[in-house]
């Protein structure tokens, strides 16, 4: 399938029409240049009047609020609530653990969905007028498209996001940080990732320590949730290729509770860090953790 | 109806049984490889238990099944023919009358048969062709299940013997009723022989011990050899099968023993050859020596008491005949009384005739190792598309 040439085939039909529903928005709204949908607390020229403060060199003079100088005699700048843009950062976790579907549907895997997922966000970015960009962490080197607005820019990261395949392992700190400095504070960061290696959780706490909104998503398949394997299986982690032969339902009980302990630890330890944090399973409806962060009048 | 086995070692193709069993026990500890990325939370310690299960059983069975057929067929299984009692079977000898067999033997519902190639049914007529009554005697032996009870009806005399009685493991009911079985030995068949003797004057009282040796000769075969008594210059006639000549040596008689006869010439010390006689002092009598196509026996001496001291024994009859027609035969007649067969009781023997009895069973075991193999290549097939790997 080509599917570079028809990117917006990512969103299956019904999510689509789902997402008029949908509106992104950012608990902590974030200043920015130009005009946009969202709340801001930085003071500027707007449409909203915010407050009178008094003249500093260098102020622009067509700012100056010449009635009000009419009747004071002095100079003040007249300052409006702005409404501006906000920028989306989509991450993306695209190491080979990602490749994991269920037997049932070997071909969507968590990374099919999660671009999907990327998708859903880029679109409504678009339709809001928000800026947005894309960070794929992908062997051999991390995908990188700076933030932009409009449909050119959705292209790009749909054509970009296509193309993605996962593999390789969760890169270094030396290959995050120049990342880390691309993402501004204030901004909206989106995580997909299936947050099997700590490291992406110790990613998504620094961020959200460091005043940007992060919005988390783990990516499971059904498989991990439910282990309904039967015989004996011989389990390979894709990302290390390590081994591991097991009786399957012998191993059942032990495994559910580990991960069930192990994901409990993730969701606390990232809503301690002021994440917001959903899990998505791969046989649920696409639009589930969508609804959850930006459902009208949801979480906000 | 009982079963057994020619070739017992094939069963050792049974050992192959381990083959199936050992490639359905593999695929069992084969393991399914999964991609798993949770795998740190999966336990390690939980190995998969080697358990003795096989997979696909049905067709593991069929697979055994099918071994053990071929090693079954390796072993050659026989089907012994079932022993249940049948009829008595009377069989008569020829030479013996049909109604002289049938006033002997009083069995009801026997089966009668001629003592004849194939056994034919004694109301049938019989062949002329002669096969040895020994033979025919072993033949019915092994081809009548043992425990059928036999009668066999045999004339006075019987012909077509050989050197040892007859060894059967049936116990034969040997019936003897008068008659005289034509002789099929060659020997007895044989046209009349004439002895000719050519002697020179100082011999002619020697006659009196050929002539003695004939008479005894055919006391025992009645008119069957003839003695020519001539002087020497008489001619050699042709029909003359032996030759004794007393008197010296000429040239017809070289020529008649290079043509291929058989001559006794006395008093032909120089001659060399296979030493036939000895006397008490172990003094070479006569020498046999082939001439030409024929053979001559040459006497040291005078065929005379003072030189051929044998002549006076009670056995040179016999060995005057051995010497000329060579080797004594085994006795091909005998009183039917003296040749009853000798049963043998050995197992051997017993399960040797059986066997010849028994039916093979390759055939069948054969379809159905075929029929087995269709069935299992239907169910692997089937499986393996109703579960691809």
């Amino acid at each position: 399938m080509d599917a570079a040439a028809i990117p917006s085939d990512l969103i299956p039909p019904a999510v689509r029409a789902r997402l008029r529903a949908l509106r992104l928005t950012a608990r902590s709204s974030a200043g920015g240049d130009g005009l946009g949908q969202h709340a801001s607390r930085s003071r500027g020229a707007g449409l909203e009047f915010a407050q009178y403060r008094a003249y500093e060199p260098g102020d622009e003079l067509r700012r100056i609020d010449w009635k009000l100088y009419a009747r004071s005699d002095r100079y003040f700048v007249r300052e409006a609530e702005r409404d501006s843009p906000l920028t989306a950062w989509l991450i993306v976790d695209a190491s080979a653990s990602m490749r994991q579907a269920d037997a049932a549907r070997k071909d969507f895997s968590k990374l099919d969905a999660a671009k999907t997922l990327a998708a859903c966000v880029i679109e409504l970015a678009l339709r809001q007028g928000d800026r947005f960009g894309v960070i794929a962490l992908a062997e051999p080197a991390p995908l990188l498209i700076p933030p932009g607005s409009g449909p050119r820019q959705r292209d790009r990261c749909l054509l970009e996001l296509a193309r993605l395949r996962a593999a390789g392992r969760w890169p270094g700190a030396d290959t995050l940080r120049p990342l880390w400095d691309r993402i501004r504070p204030d901004s909206l960061v989106v995580m997909l990732s299936d947050f099997f290696d700590d490291a992406a959780a110790d990613l998504a706490l620094r961020l959200s320590a460091a005043r940007r909104e992060v919005l988390s998503v783990q990516l499971l398949s059904a498989e991990e949730r439910d282990f309904p394997f039967t015989g004996a299986h011989r389990f390979r982690d894709p990302e290390t290729t390590a081994e591991r032969r097991v009786d399957a339902p012998a191993a059942r009980k032990e495994f559910l509770e580990r991960f069930a302990a192990a994901r409990a630890g993730l969701t606390r330890r990232l809503i301690a860090g002021g994440i917001r944090h959903t899990e998505y399973v791969l046989d649920e409806s696409l639009d589930a953790p969508l609804r959850f962060f930006f459902a009208q009048g949801g979480s906000r | 109806m009982s079963f057994a086995l020619l070739a017992p070692l094939g069963l050792l193709a049974l050992a192959a049984l381990a083959l199936p069993l050992l490639i359905h026990l593999v695929r069992r500890l084969e393991l399914t490889t999964t991609e798993f990325a949770a795998l740190r939370w999966v336990a390690e310690r939980v190995r998969p238990r080697r358990r003795l299960r096989f997979e696909r059983p049905w067709l593991l069975l069929l697979r055994l099944a099918l071994l053990a057929l071929l090693a079954l067929l390796l072993a050659r299984p026989v089907l012994m023919a079932p022993a249940a009692p049948t009829r008595p079977w009377v069989v008569v000898a020829p030479g013996v009358e049909r109604s002289a067999a049938r006033a002997a033997v009083s069995a009801a519902d026997a089966d009668w048969r001629w003592l004849a190639p194939g056994f034919p049914r004694l109301d049938d007529a019989l062949s002329s062709e002669r096969v040895p009554v020994s033979s025919l005697l072993r033949e019915l032996d092994a081809d009548v299940p043992a425990a059928t009870a036999l009668t066999v009806v045999v004339p006075q005399e019987l012909a077509g013997l050989d050197g040892e009685r007859p060894r059967l493991a049936h116990a034969l009911d040997w019936r003897v009723v008068p008659g005289r079985m034509q002789g099929s030995d060659p020997a007895a068949s044989a046209t009349s022989v004439r002895l000719a003797v050519r002697y020179a004057a100082d011999a002619e009282a020697t006659l009196a011990y050929l002539r003695a040796a004939v008479a005894a000769w055919n006391l025992r075969e009645p008119h069957r050899y003839e003695l020519d008594a001539e002087p020497a210059s008489a001619a050699i006639p042709a029909d003359t099968s032996w030759l004794v000549w007393l008197a010296p040596s000429t040239p017809a008689l070289v020529q008649w023993i290079e043509q291929g006869g058989i001559a006794l010439v006395a008093g032909d010390a120089d001659a060399e050859g296979e030493p036939i006689w000895h006397d008490g002092q172990d003094r070479v009598l006569a020498r046999r020596l082939a001439s030409g196509q024929g053979q001559r026996i040459a006497l040291g001496g005078a065929f005379a008491p003072s030189d051929l001291p044998i002549v006076l024994d009670a056995d040179f009859p016999d060995r005057l005949l051995a010497a000329f027609a060579g080797s004594p035969r085994a006795p091909t007649h005998a009183p039917a009384a003296a040749a009853r067969p000798l049963q043998e009781a050995g197992a051997a023997g017993a399960e040797a005739r059986s066997l010849a009895a028994a039916q093979p069973l390759d055939a069948w075991l054969a379809l159905l190792v075929a029929a087995l193999f269709l069935l299992e290549r239907a169910v692997a097939t089937r499986s393996r598309a109703q579960a691809p790997a």
